[in-house]
């Protein structure tokens, strides 16, 4: 019986031994991802957590703990609000405006067999400059007072000015700025994921008489619905970081129109010199992105599930 | 193969090693270098600052070589670098408060040994080099002197019939008439620079407010919510919303464009800083640039002596404590603030380096004329003004930074999301804190 039992757990041990053998490999495969996301997100990520407790100016080796000041701070100033409604806007915006065009534009193409590729590489051309080059196109083409169309309308006597200058709209003619760079790429990932879609299904559907809207209803959109998801979830995180075109063409006025949050922690941050507020500030910002990343897996998981 | 291999991995390490060794031998045998970021110029400056500031210092000595690096991001740049214990050896800032926020935490070099050898307390403006100064010593230097004024259109002014302003009321009346005449009633903009905002608000604090109040409010000893500075706000938003500050372009002009709409005849005048001559000089040809003039701003409140000038620097420099090289980075410094670097400068680049020194008379400025000579007599004019003691505050070089930060905020007031009163408040607030902590840089008393 002891020997039983010995010669069993030996087997036991060996196999356990031939596991950890066979599977150390893979785990070293993991191992750059692993440490990469431990430098340069986890330490980073967690420092940012420890100085958003901290009067640190980003120069002194002098700091004080404050605790939960810098978040009281922000949540009192005006401007954070400002900031925080119109990134809601922004995301909003973002969600509907060049997710239909995308759609639209996808399935135009779809349709159309000749010259498929050229639209395809001239959709994707705003997407693939810089955002400093889209930026300044649209300064100095649309929006400038002296070269652009907004001087040339002047020049032919229409009292018109540019949306940038006015805090009514300058958020909406960011966001179209950046629509116009973005919807392209959605396009292409949306005709991308359509060209999935089985032929003998959409050939079925014609020959029971499905209309063309009735084809996208039941036939594509059931099957683009998982890169739908993602491109969603995808906007709600970049809405949230919403950055560049934001800080070139306004630097996020005039007078806190504009403002995004990442601007106003920049310019915490830069500015006033007030790294601890401004991690505060920060760290709210990626609570969202997280958010947006655990719905998106969460609806995966439900997915693959069902 | 593998072994193949291997001998040709040894044999490239081996050319590596040989060829950093030949490279640290190539700069063992040269000079050292003296390294400053400087921000990304027009082609025009930076041949100027090559030829007075490059090649005449490494003219003048055999032993360092002055390497002057152009970045668009200077400020984020030397902010991360010299935070992190690394960076030029000579620090451009945007001037006295940002020094301080530096020299507290020990990121910049004590420049009292350097001020006592070249004489620079003898030869700055005082009132800047005590602003320069933090806790009793020298931190920095002033870039050039910078202040608030009125430039014109000598055409325009003709055309409309009058004379450059000297009284508020006359500066008022031309603008009312400009606007009429379908022209802007002045030009500026904040278009892509928010802080453009405090050259306005600076501007009511100096001519409104007036020099004593504000120095009183720096100093502590008055709030910024009393009813002189909430009223030099109110005026201010008086002035936008009767469109004399570039009506509704304000926020879609930036200096460049003003400049070339002054220039072109459309607004008589361009109410800015001193350094809009660098603007004008790069839109204008010499004869449209001879076209433009410069007076003083006029003041609102007849107890202000006339001219007062608000006082700033467009920049400052300073030592890197980490810096290996700071004799030679004092060097440098000095060359700056020498009065024949001022007219080789601005003989070609007006507006940005009118450095504050007492013996700007003693440079020989036979080849200045039109724009550069009038720069060279206000800079002149306003170091005159200065020893007499009739100057205001710039916020940008006064004010401590998130107190700077919040008078960018007068914008709200312009498009109602704030009122006068309550900026002001905040701004009393905000400033209390920054005083508590030491940030505000010695503030110079004005005599009025």
């Amino acid at each position: 019986m002891y020997a039983a039992r010995s010669y069993l757990r030996l087997r036991l041990v060996r196999r356990m031994g031939c596991l950890m053998k066979s599977n150390w490999k893979y785990y070293l495969f993991l191992l750059p991802a692993v440490l990469i996301s431990l430098c340069i997100v986890f330490i980073p990520g967690t420092m940012t957590i420890g100085i958003s407790m901290t009067d640190w100016n980003g120069f002194s080796q002098d700091f004080s703990f404050v605790g939960l000041d810098n978040f009281r701070e922000i949540f009192s100033n005006r401007y954070f609000w400002v900031a925080f409604r119109n990134n809601i806007v922004w995301t909003l915006l973002f969600l509907t405006i060049p997710v239909a065009i995308g759609m639209i534009a996808a399935f135009l193409i779809l349709e159309r067999r000749k010259g498929r590729d050229a639209l395809q590489t001239v959709f994707l051309i705003p997407y693939v400059l810089a955002p400093v080059v889209n930026a300044m196109l649209w300064q100095n083409i649309i929006f400038n007072p002296i070269s652009g169309i907004i001087g040339w309308l002047k020049s032919l006597g229409y009292n018109v000015f540019s949306p940038l200058s006015n805090p009514d709209v300058a958020l909406f003619a960011v966001a179209a700025v950046d629509i116009w760079h973005y919807w392209g790429f959605l396009t292409i990932i949306y005709f991308a994921a359509l060209r999935q879609t089985p032929d003998e299904q959409i050939e079925a559907a014609s020959v029971e008489g499905a209309s063309f809207l009735q084809k996208v209803r039941y036939v594509y959109f059931p099957h683009i619905k998982p890169t739908f998801k993602l491109m969603w979830s995808m906007i709600i995180i970049f809405s949230f970081l919403a950055f560049d075109y934001v800080y070139l063409l306004t630097q996020g006025g005039p007078a806190h129109a504009t403002e995004m949050l990442s601007t106003f922690a920049y310019s915490i941050a830069f500015q006033e010199f007030r790294l601890g507020k401004a991690s505060a500030a920060a760290l709210f910002m990626s609570i969202f992105g997280l958010l947006a990343s655990f719905l998106y897996l969460k609806l995966s998981k439900k997915e693959e599930r069902e | 193969m593998k072994k193949a291999f291997a001998v040709f991995l040894i044999v490239l390490s081996a050319l590596s090693v040989f060829a950093s060794g030949s490279q640290e031998n190539a700069e063992d045998s040269g000079r050292k270098q003296v390294t400053m970021w400087f921000w990304g110029t027009a082609d025009f400056q930076r041949d100027a600052m090559q030829k007075n500031l490059i090649d005449a210092f490494n003219a003048s000595q055999d032993e360092y070589e002055l390497v002057v690096e152009f970045r668009n991001s200077v400020d984020n740049d030397v902010n991360v670098a010299v935070s992190a214990g690394s960076g030029p050896d000579i620090v451009y800032g945007s001037g006295p408060s940002f020094v301080a926020t530096l020299a507290s935490s020990g990121k910049l070099a004590n420049l009292d040994e350097y001020a006592e050898k070249y004489g620079w307390d003898e030869r700055i403006l005082k009132p800047l080099y005590d602003a320069c100064s933090y806790q009793g010593s020298l931190y920095s230097i002033p870039g050039a002197l910078n202040t608030l004024g009125v430039y014109y259109n000598k055409e325009v002014l003709a055309e409309l019939g009058f004379d450059p302003p000297t009284t508020i009321e006359e500066l008022e009346t031309i603008m009312d008439a400009a606007m009429e005449a379908g022209l802007y009633a002045s030009v500026t903009g904040a278009q892509g620079w928010r802080p453009t905002n405090e050259n306005y608000t600076s501007l009511m604090l100096t001519h409104y407010a007036g020099p004593t109040n504000t120095y009183l409010a720096l100093t502590g000893q008055k709030s910024w919510a009393d009813q002189e500075f909430v009223d030099a706000m109110k005026k201010l938003d008086e002035w936008y919303r009767k469109g004399y500050l570039a009506g509704q372009d304000y926020f879609n002009l930036d200096f460049n464009a003003a400049a070339q709409f002054l220039v072109d005849g459309r607004s008589p005048f361009f109410i800015g800083p001193a350094l809009v001559f660098q603007f004008i000089v790069k839109t204008a040809t010499p004869e449209a640039a001879a076209n433009i003039g410069f007076v003083p701003f006029p003041n609102f409140n007849d107890e202000i002596p006339y001219p007062t000038y608000t006082l700033g620097t467009v920049c400052s420099f300073s030592i890197n404590e980490a810096s290996q090289n700071k004799d030679a980075a004092a060097a440098v410094l000095d060359l700056m603030l020498s009065p024949e670097f001022v007219a080789g400068m601005t003989e070609t680049w007006p507006g940005y380096w009118g450095m504050p020194i007492s013996n700007l008379d003693e440079a020989d400025t036979s080849a200045l004329t039109g724009l550069s000579e009038t720069y060279f007599n206000a800079v002149e004019d306003i170091a005159s003004a200065i020893g007499d003691g009739h100057f205001g505050f710039f916020c940008g070089t006064f004010f401590p930074p998130s107190t700077l930060t919040r008078f960018y905020d007068i914008d709200a007031v312009w498009t109602g999301n704030e009122t006068a009163e309550e900026l002001m408040q905040s701004i009393d607030e905000i400033f209390a804190t920054e005083l508590a902590e030491g940030l505000v840089p010695p503030i110079p008393e004005p005599m009025t």
